[in-house]
């Protein structure tokens, strides 16, 4: 064993690692994911395991969490060498996974749903004892710091956030060694957010350790005690968080230094208007009204389920609208569906990418050009596949997608990589107006880049563009003007040069801007 | 090697087949009348199957072709017993398949009822409307013009064989056509394309601007208008036609389906694959036939043999 085996503990002392994995290598039918990577966690750390999309950070937790077997390498857990052949094994052994996909059942209640796949309370040993699963189910979600989740009530009516962390008290019901995390954070508010840091600070004092993946930097660097950088399949560097700053870990994620998160504003946004909007009111929407210029980046900010969904399915002819009128160039608008919204010039990158925007099992050409049939092929009626190929291979290598070729599945591609097929069918037929939806949600940074950089150039061109997101700097950096929505309404727009973060913060929760938040 | 079995187990499944029958019936099996004749046994099947091939693609089903096979046939019979002609009767048989297709594309994409229990219902609707219609007799005999039953039994002359004159069959030929329409329509046009892309991500496939509803009604009534095709081949093979004569088509069209997909890469229906799925069924069927095994033994094999293939296919698959 090389030094590996020791490693220093926050407080300095030598210790047995909790968790050591070294030289782990995999390849999937020949093409290596890990080509070398170690994984040393102390007992009591935040353990940060980070990298760019397609860096090998999934293939080694599902190596973890005995999904899949590596091909060679060797794993010890508390010092002793082990074989984690099942999910099951890597439960004995006292880890927990929480993954990015969520595994819940939206039509059962919340209790049911912590306590799956574990031995629910009984009376007189058959009977399901629904008062103390309940009562059981309270007590983790108390753990958490949640109260306002009612254990009895159906998983399916909650938000996305809440679901996450009724997944996440489901985990730590019983004391484990090891939490894995893989992007917790990514459909969280802020609250929510710092709610599951305070349980996670807890769990590290009990002694327990936590593995946290996630692509928010600032998180980690406020969270984790110490990193681990994968790269291309190999581990770049771990070390303790107080010596890394925030640059350092960019440079090691993406094997070179960026200058700066958001490109530049090719040309202003022009005078002309590319699409209006007044009086729209829809269910769970409006009256809003508003206004982009060509060129324009207009923000969407607000606080998740404040009805920036609605506005932008209501926008692409997804919703129906009771009331409101649109203009887009100098006609009226209404579409009746998306099929009418592309042929206006209308084009969306949906929120969620595997569930909303991509046909995983079929290769990337022809999810770019789905939304292009008709100019792409002869007469609109025979498939022209060279054609499309072509033309998928141009627009990928304009966004840098790393991919075999335009043959390839979707499935096969890493998250970032994914993203950018869905932003290449978006901007294929150069749009008027370009909807996006969390467009870099789950991407890494290099890729975020990239997809900006896509941006950039569009509205270089004239396109006007509506982003709804969540991620607050992003609104700021790509932004040109910010609408903040509540409760389906906009209750105001500002020039985002002029607010901070905090500012927008405050907006979104209706507070004036420069309040301490 | 898993993956090989997945992929190629129904391929090396058939050939064993062919050897097994060939070695155990060399004098009557691997012969090119035989061939021939099963390439008539199968062909109504091949040509419904082919039509279930297109709704499957989306992932939908169609329980309804049976019914709508028979319905034609007596619709078809029925005319042509009023003294209209056969031309007329075949035309108007296959309108009544094409509505009927229409109708169920109509009650799923339109009103929103599930492939599965919307055809299930429109299945009684239309084995009840052909009894209705027939008064549950089977129509034959001289009120069948001599010339419907003869297209059946008639073909393209192929030359000799062994010092007999053998021919390709008209049905036989018909199958072969459609395969090849069903093929174009699924894999060189932007039609099929974007059934696929509604098969593997209807809400991808929507918010990418497909016209799901309008798709998911012309795919439905390509269904309909194939089993009304298949119902017209059969009731010209025997010259007559019976409200239940349709009745073993749908399972039969299903199981070729998917007895196809074990051979396409994500498990997807591909119309070539379902051509090989109907082959293995139809040599099954005659080669166990010629063995004189019994018929209800012969369905036991039958549905081993699926659950054999499909189950292959999905090696290793199931972690759950």
């Amino acid at each position: 064993m090389s030094q590996n085996a020791i490693v220093e503990d926050p407080v300095g002392a030598p210790s047995m690692p909790l968790l050591s994995a070294t030289s782990i290598t995999k390849a999937y039918a020949g093409v290596p994911a890990l080509t070398g990577a170690n994984l040393v966690v102390a007992p009591g750390e935040i353990h940060a395991l980070m990298g760019e999309n397609g860096a090998g950070k999934s293939t080694l937790i599902k190596i973890l969490a005995g999904v899949v077997a590596p091909d060679g390498g060797t794993i010890a857990v508390n010092g002793e060498t082990v074989t984690i052949g099942s999910t099951k094994a890597a439960y004995r052994l006292g880890l927990r996974f929480i993954h990015q996909e969520f595994n819940v059942v939206s039509t059962l209640s919340v209790a049911e749903n912590i306590f799956m796949g574990r031995f629910y309370p009984r009376r007189a040993g058959l009977l399901v004892d629904w008062a103390s699963l309940n009562r059981e189910a309270q007590g983790a979600l108390e753990r958490l710091g949640i109260d306002h989740i009612k254990p009895s009530g159906n998983l399916g009516e909650l938000s996305l956030g809440d679901q996450m962390l009724v997944r996440i008290s489901a985990a730590l019901l019983d004391d484990a060694k090891l939490y894995v995390l893989d992007e917790p954070t990514a459909a969280l508010t802020r609250d929510e957010s710092e709610r599951l840091f305070r349980v996670l600070r807890e769990i590290r004092a009990s002694g327990s350790s936590v593995i946290y993946v996630s692509h928010r930097l600032d998180e980690i660097m406020a969270l984790c005690d110490r990193a681990t950088v994968l790269r291309d399949g190999r581990s770049i560097d771990s070390g303790a968080m107080a010596n890394i700053t925030h640059d350092d870990l960019v440079a090691m994620m993406i094997g070179r230094k960026v200058e700066e998160a958001y490109p530049k504003q090719l040309k202003p946004p022009r005078k002309a208007l590319a699409f209006a909007a007044s009086g729209l009111a829809g269910p769970g929407l409006g009256p809003v009204s508003f206004s982009v210029r060509e060129g324009e980046v207009l923000g969407v900010a607000g606080l998740s389920g404040s009805g920036q969904g609605e506005l932008i399915r209501a926008l692409f002819g997804a919703a129906r609208l009771t009331a409101g009128t649109m203009i887009l160039g100098d006609l009226p608008y209404k579409p009746s569906s998306p099929a009418a919204a592309w042929q206006s010039g209308i084009a969306y990158v949906p929120r969620e990418r595997r569930a909303e925007g991509l046909v995983m099992r079929r290769p990337i050409f022809e999810n770019i050009t789905l939304a292009h049939l008709k100019r792409q092929s002869r007469a609109g009626i025979l498939l022209a596949p060279r054609r499309e190929r072509r033309f998928a291979a141009e627009l990928g290598a304009n966004m840098r997608l790393k991919a075999v070729g335009p043959g390839q599945d979707v499935i096969e591609l890493s998250g970032g990589n994914q993203q950018k097929v869905v932003l290449a069918r978006a901007v294929a037929g150069n749009p008027r107006l370009l909807l996006l939806e969390e467009p870099t949600r789950g991407v890494d940074v290099g890729a975020k880049f990239d997809i900006y950089s896509i941006v950039r150039e569009l509205t270089g061109k004239g396109t006007a563009v509506i982003l709804v997101s969540s991620d607050l700097p992003e609104l700021l950096g790509m932004s040109d003007r910010i609408a903040i929505m509540r409760q389906g309404e906009i209750t105001g727009i500002v020039e985002a040069a002029s607010i901070g973060e905090d500012d927008l913060i405050n907006l979104c929760y209706g507070r004036s801007p420069g309040m301490v938040a | 090697m898993q993956l090989f079995i997945r992929r190629y187990g129904t391929l090396i499944g058939f050939v064993a087949i062919l050897a097994f029958f060939s070695i155990m019936l060399p004098g009557t099996f691997p012969t090119a009348r035989n061939w021939l004749n099963i390439s008539q046994q199968v062909s109504m099947l091949m040509v419904v199957a082919a039509g279930m091939t297109i709704v499957m693609v989306m992932g939908d089903f169609d329980l309804s072709v049976g019914s709508a096979a028979s319905l034609a046939g007596i619709v078809a019979a029925l005319m042509m017993v009023a003294g209209q002609p056969v031309w007329a009767a075949v035309a108007v048989a296959l309108v009544v398949g094409l509505l009927g297709g229409a109708f169920n594309g109509a009650m799923v994409s339109l009103v929103g009822i599930l492939p599965f229990i919307a055809t299930l219902a429109t299945m009684t609707m239309f084995s009840g409307l052909a009894f209705v219609v027939s008064g549950g007799k089977t129509i034959s005999g001289r009120a069948i013009p001599e010339e419907f039953g003869n297209f059946a039994r008639s073909g393209l002359p192929l030359g000799e064989w062994g010092g007999v004159a053998i021919s390709l069959p008209n049905l036989s030929i018909i199958a072969i056509v459609v395969v090849l329409a069903v093929w174009v329509m699924l894999e060189q046009t932007t039609f099929g394309r974007r059934l696929y892309a509604i098969g593997g991500n209807v809400e991808a496939a929507y918010l990418s601007g497909i016209n799901v509803r309008r798709l998911r009604l012309i795919a439905f009534s390509l269904t309909g208008l194939a089993a009304a095709a298949g119902g017209l081949m059969y009731a010209s093979r025997v010259a007559s036609a019976n409200p239940v004569q349709g009745s073993g088509l749908m399972l039969n069209a299903i199981a070729a389906v998917f007895l196809g997909t074990t051979m396409s890469r994500h498990g997807e229906p591909r119309i070539l694959a379902t051509a090989v799925g109907v082959l293995v069924l139809g040599v099954l069927d005659n080669g166990l036939t010629q063995m004189s095994v019994d018929s209800y033994i012969r369905q036991v094999l039958v549905g081993g043999l699926i659950l054999v293939a499909v189950g292959a296919g999905s090696v290793g698959q199931a972690r759950r």
